[in-house]
């Protein structure tokens, strides 16, 4: 005979098993190696197993580390705000504009359809020396040499992140548009406001949910990439993530590695935090 | 606690291995891990005419990258690091030393090559020296002249954004060590390595980009975006091949650095040493030797298979220059592992314009 789950609570306790062992095992372990790691020390090719803070000082001493960190978060941060900016309007757009809306939607995805690594190519056969943007303009005639500050630096990555990023922020943002009760924007409209009134006031703080949800997921994934500053930012471009890539590659210091990789797991987490706390703020303030 | 952390680690890096590994396992029962490329069986004729069947290779992109997958459990019989490398992989305990009794054309190879550091470590013989090159700084000779061209037009202002180097610390602080006249690469003391650093800092306001797939480096040459760069003469023959005016400036007074590569045996190794051998045998053989040089450009430890080459060839890839070569170029040896971190540590800062 089946066994008969009793109360409601263990049933749930069931259906969730699963995933929390799932997440347990591939995310808590791994996190607790990562924090032990980062107590141990690297000698030459072994690894000293006392426990000392000397990575920590090491790391908050360091003014490379501070200023990569830094950095890391401005390019974080100017990636998500071109993103939700851009994504905005073409949320709306799909969501209250055209009834083609699956259409869209598929559109949308296209980039999804090749490989990551490929879009950051592409990006650079766009912006390189001989590519795409300096051929088209030295043929019109409007540049004589091929301009060099389009690769190798900040914009690039914040470029190429951009777009990379952008469906994650349309989808979010269309869902909480799409749940706005209609009824609500002509209550506004009856009451007094204008268009854009009525969009300030009703639809934008009604978005503030989707907003935050794209803006976290745009920002915290691009803190860690390392495959576009590597491939597209040069050496002003570089991010927090391709000096963690040498501590576990070329210095052979997982430690340190593993250091740096908390550090900015905790920085990501507080302006993250700050981040939701000010939009929720804001959205509460406009209303 | 530790060690089952250290274990689980470990299981867990070997059962992804192994099953990446098992992709590649058709060959014979010997295990090769190598630079792609050299499972080209022109390289080991012998082996093939003797065992039927070709080794099971399995790839690395990097020294770096080979180190780590070996240090987490990875196994194979035989490596193809550079001299670089070896007392690094040597002190983790990774290789063994050879015999070299069984190596039957040992006397053949280069006595350059079989003495050096990086090849004998702590007195013992620990690689094979296989195959060598040159890393150099290439230049667009239509824009630059051979006599103009020196190290030293890296820090000159005028090339603001038309150099490249390698995105290696190693490699790039050898490039200083020549730049700024420093001698001793390999054991720069504080005074020494502080002058091969300003000289990288000083090159860094010039750097278009620190390379690190010789693709990227070979295009941007070819296009005119880079002017001069320090890179492998594969680069050279490729842009040549491309019918791009560029060449390797291969003055050793002027500054030129020789790298060295071989094959070591693992101590993880499980097949018989007399498979390793043989294959070790077949891959220093004249004939190997005749075939890289043929097929692929670079230059062999053997000495009678570079002799059997058509002396032109030999010529236009300035190996018959060998002899001086090995006495006033710079080489590719261990770096004292102290001097190494230094490096390393100091290069992520120097590229990050601190």
């Amino acid at each position: 005979m089946a066994i008969q789950l009793k109360s409601e609570a263990s049933k749930g306790m069931a259906l969730s098993a699963p995933a929390t062992l799932y997440v347990g095992l591939l995310v808590a372990v791994p996190l607790g190696i990562l924090i032990v790691y980062s107590f141990w020390t690297q000698s030459y090719v072994d690894i000293d197993r006392t426990l000392t803070w000397a990575n920590y000082i090491e790391a908050f001493q360091d003014p490379l580390v501070r200023h990569l960190i830094v950095r890391t978060i401005i390019i974080a941060g100017l990636v998500t705000i071109a993103t939700v900016v851009l994504a905005y309007p073409i949320a709306y757009f799909i969501a209250f504009r055209t009834k083609k809306q699956t259409l869209w939607l598929l559109l949308i995805t296209i980039p999804f359809w090749s490989s990551y690594l490929l879009r950051v190519f592409s990006w650079k056969l766009i912006l390189g020396f001989n590519g795409v943007l300096n051929s088209a303009l030295m043929t019109i005639g409007i540049i004589n040499e091929p301009l060099t500050f389009l690769l190798y630096n900040e914009i690039a990555v914040v470029l190429t992140l951009a777009h990379a990023w952008a469906p994650f922020a349309i989808l979010p943002i269309y869902v909480s548009l799409q749940k706005i009760d209609r009824s609500l924007h002509e209550a506004a409209t009856d009451l007094g406001c204008n268009m854009y009134q009525a969009f300030i006031r009703v639809t934008l703080p009604l978005t503030v949910p989707g907003i935050i949800a794209a803006s976290l997921i745009i920002f915290i994934p691009t803190v860690g990439d390392y495959v576009t500053p590597a491939l597209v930012g040069g050496s002003e471009g570089k991010m927090i993530a391709n000096l963690i890539q040498v501590q576990f590659g070329a210095a052979n210091n997982w430690p340190m590695g593993a250091t740096l990789s908390l550090l900015s797991m905790l920085s990501v987490g507080f302006v993250a935090m700050l981040a939701v706390f000010t939009m929720n703020t804001a959205g509460r303030r406009i209303r | 606690m530790k060690t089952t952390l250290g274990k689980m680690i470990a299981t867990a890096t070997v059962i992804s291995v192994a099953w990446y590994g098992s992709v590649y396992a058709e060959g014979s029962d010997l295990t090769v891990f190598d630079w792609s490329g050299y499972e080209d069986q022109g390289f080991f004729a012998d082996y093939m005419t003797k065992h039927k069947t070709a080794p099971s290779y399995t790839f690395f992109g990097s020294q770096e990258e080979a180190f780590t997958k070996l240090r987490s459990g990875f196994t194979a019989d035989l490596a193809h690091p550079c001299t670089d490398a070896t007392k690094k992989w040597a002190a983790a305990g990774l290789i063994k030393p050879l015999d070299t009794s069984r190596l039957v054309h040992w006397d053949k190879l280069s006595p350059a090559l079989t003495k050096m550091d990086g090849v004998v470590v702590d007195g013992k013989v620990y690689m094979m020296p296989f195959e060598w090159g040159n890393t150099g700084w290439i230049y667009r000779t239509d824009k630059i002249t051979a006599d103009a061209v020196s190290l030293q037009l890296a820090v000159d202002p005028e090339y603001k954004g038309k150099i490249a180097i390698p995105d290696a610390a190693s490699s790039a602080y050898a490039f200083a060590a020549l730049g700024a006249g420093v001698k001793n690469y390999a054991n720069m003391n504080d005074e020494e390595f502080k002058k091969a650093s300003d000289f990288l800092r000083k090159v860094h306001p010039n750097i278009r980009f620190y390379w690190s797939d010789a693709g990227q480096l070979d295009q941007a040459m070819a296009s005119g975006e880079i002017l001069m760069g320090w890179a492998w003469n594969q680069s050279e023959l490729n842009l040549q091949g491309n019918k791009v005016p560029a060449v390797m400036m291969r003055d050793v007074k002027k500054g030129i650095a020789t790298w060295v590569c071989g094959y070591v045996h693992l101590n993880s190794s499980t097949q018989s040493d007399e498979q390793v051998y043989d294959m070790l045998n077949a891959l220093s053989s004249a004939a190997s030797g005749k075939y890289i040089v043929e097929a692929w450009g670079y230059a062999h430890a053997n000495t009678e298979g570079l002799a059997a080459v058509d002396p032109k060839t030999i010529k236009g890839y300035g190996f018959d220059k060998a002899d001086e070569f090995f006495a006033r170029s710079l080489f590719f040896d261990a770096v004292d592992p102290k001097l190494e971190a230094k490096m390393l540590k100091e290069f992520e800062r120097i590229k990050s314009g601190f």
